[in-house]
């Protein structure tokens, strides 16, 4: 009995055993999903957060974008417009985004800058980050200076997705700038004129050379002819030299024209030792006439410059004459003018006219590139204010340099050369 | 007039300006030379010959009116023609003052230059021609004594002896012994001979 009854209050206790074990085992995982539950939970709302978050920003960034008044674009490697802001539709001249959004950014970049946009975009392309001044000709035709700035935009495994391109609208800027150009251009023609009117005599005195050179060969031909006396050889000879003295004459006269006339600026790649070789043949029978030797002393290897010859010609015109107006009156014994052309330092080309004259009074020196100062009792005063800003247009330097005042005055210019020969 | 040997300098820093001169001056049969600076005219210059300098007035080195003085402070008076490319009218005043026969402005008519060259070259030839008188009456006169000249002076002014004699204080006697001795000394035949004589000589008697 006992035995039994002690059997079966021993499985009553191990029942109960099991059951509470079992209440406590479901209670825990019950515990443990609820936690799990609420952490699930959690996170939803977290991410709901970040969601919502995440939108907010979206949403926040592209009223900046589309409210930027700066053009905002995004394009592929090939230049397929991604995206484009309100602004850059306008820029563009698209009425929807459709018309450019999906097509080719070149569609609007003026053919004169498409090759420097291609670069600029491959070196995005390559993670760098570039800058371009470039013409826009909208899809209705209106016309439109950027300023860009482009950089690349990688995603998450940091491959560049696209360029990324924010554009500043610089037409304002770029007309003023077309329009102080353009008066630069005017005044350096207006000053052109004036040096040419000062130095009318001793043009005139050179045209006389070849055309007096001309009637006397002439004449002595025609007298030759009528007495008879004409040798074929010696008539050969005078016609010979007549024709070479035409050519002088003609040549002289091209010069001048060429030096007066108005004309836009035209840029090419300019060798300096023309320009100075072109002064000099201009200027030298001038320096002759005054007793003024002019020495050249040009460098052998030239890099070349970018500019316009004309003005080029015309800052050295100025630099010459006035190096020859203030020998002319020295009682110095051997007046002389020295032009000089180095490219010692890289990338820069360096012009110096030196003469040996008096040299530049301090108190002088100090107004010599004011517009309207001058010396001379003849002269606008306006050769060596125009000619700084002719070399500054050139991205160069123009400056007095003098150690004594008694070693005569050297001007110096500086152009930056086109990158290696 | 015009002496066969008389050339035309030219002196002018310009090739073609004096190519040119020279061709034209050699078509009316002148002869010319040409030189390209001051300098190498007064090296090349002998003053013994005749012509006339056409002379550039602006040079490098020494200047057309340099070289005018230059030769003229050495008595050379070779006429000079001045030919110019500049218009410079005190620069033509002073070259005329100072002796130059003209003052040409480039271009110039040639004709103009031509008559002017052979005008000059007539000046230079008279101009000569008349030194070496002169020179030749120097030489003739040479043997009289100072008092003989006085006394021929008078006599080619036209004077008779009586007068002579008055003048110089002496008695008629002693004029009438200067003058056979001139007449000796001069190979005299017969009074008016010596008055011609005289006349002809009158230049070396000024001179002197």
């Amino acid at each position: 009995m006992l035995n039994q009854s002690s059997l079966s209050s021993a499985l009553t206790v191990f029942f109960l055993g099991c059951l509470i074990a079992s209440i406590v085992r479901y209670l825990k995982v019950k515990r443990e999903k609820t936690r799990l539950l609420k952490e699930l939970e959690n996170q939803r709302s977290a991410n709901r957060a970040l969601k919502r978050q995440l939108a907010e920003n979206e949403s926040r960034l592209r009223v900046i974008i589309e409210s930027e008044p700066e053009l905002v674009l995004l394009q592929d490697a090939d230049g397929k417009v991604l995206e484009m802001n309100p602004a850059g539709l306008s820029i563009a001249g698209a009425e929807i985004p459709e018309e450019i959004v999906g097509r080719s950014i070149f569609s609007i970049v003026a053919p004169e800058f498409r090759g420097s946009y291609k670069t600029l975009s491959k070196a995005v392309f390559r993670g760098e980050a570039r800058i371009l001044e470039f013409r826009v000709v909208g899809l209705r035709e209106s016309v439109h200076w950027l300023e860009m700035h482009a950089f690349p935009i990688r995603n998450v495994s940091n491959c560049i997705m696209a360029l990324t391109g924010i554009a500043r609208d610089i037409t304002q800027r770029k007309h003023a700038e077309e329009a102080a150009k353009r008066h630069q251009i005017e005044l350096a023609h207006v000053t052109r004129l004036t040096t040419m009117g000062e130095m009318a005599s001793g043009i005139a005195h050179e045209l006389n050379q070849p055309l007096s050179a001309i009637s006397n060969f002439a004449d002595g031909s025609l007298r030759r002819i009528r007495r008879n006396s004409a040798r074929q050889e010696g008539l050969i000879e005078a016609l010979e030299q007549i024709c070479h003295q035409a050519d002088r004459a003609g040549h002289i006269i091209r010069h001048m024209r060429n030096f007066a006339r108005k004309r836009d600026a035209n840029w090419t790649q300019v060798d300096i030792n023309t320009v100075v070789q072109e002064v000099f043949r201009f200027l030298e029978p001038e320096a002759r006439q005054n007793c003024i030797v002019i020495r050249l002393e040009l460098a052998s290897e030239q890099p070349l410059v970018s500019g316009d010859f004309i003005e080029l010609e015309q800052v050295m015109v100025n630099l010459v004459r006035n190096a020859m107006e203030s020998i002319i009156d020295s009682t110095q014994e051997g007046r002389e003018i020295c032009i000089n052309t180095t490219a010692d330092m890289p990338k820069i080309v360096e012009v110096s006219v030196a003469d040996n004259g008096p040299g530049v009074p301090p108190e002088v020196a100090k107004q010599l590139f004011d517009p309207f100062y001058t010396s001379k009792a003849s002269g606008m005063g306006m050769g060596l204010s125009i000619s700084r800003s002719i070399i500054e247009a050139h991205e160069g330097r123009l400056w007095l340099s003098q150690t004594k005042e008694d070693s005569g005055a050297r001007f110096v210019f500086t152009l930056p050369a086109i990158s290696a020969m | 007039m015009v002496n066969s040997k008389s050339t035309v300098f030219i002196v002018d820093d310009d090739e073609a300006s004096s190519r040119s001169l020279r061709w034209l001056v050699e078509s009316v049969d002148l002869n010319a030379e040409v030189f390209r600076s001051a300098a190498e005219f007064i090296d090349g210059y002998d003053p013994t010959m005749p012509g006339c300098l056409v002379l550039d007035v602006r040079m490098p080195g020494m200047s057309g009116l340099e070289l005018q003085q230059h030769l003229r402070e050495r008595g050379i008076e070779l006429p000079i023609i001045f030919v110019t490319g500049h218009g410079d009218i005190p620069m033509a005043v002073r070259a005329v003052k100072a002796g130059a026969v003209d003052f040409f402005e480039k271009p110039f008519k040639q004709q103009e230059l031509l008559d002017l060259i052979h005008k000059a070259i007539a000046r230079d030839a008279e101009r000569r021609y008349t030194k070496s008188r002169q020179a030749e009456a120097i030489k003739r006169l040479d043997p009289l004594t100072p008092r003989e000249r006085e006394v021929l002076q008078l006599i080619a002014a036209g004077n008779l002896n009586k007068v002579v004699a008055a003048k110089l204080g002496l008695s008629a006697r002693t004029v009438e012994a200067h003058r056979a001795s001139i007449m000796k000394k001069l190979e005299a035949k017969c009074a008016s001979d010596l008055i011609r004589i005289a006349i002809e000589l009158n230049i070396g008697l000024d001179e002197q």
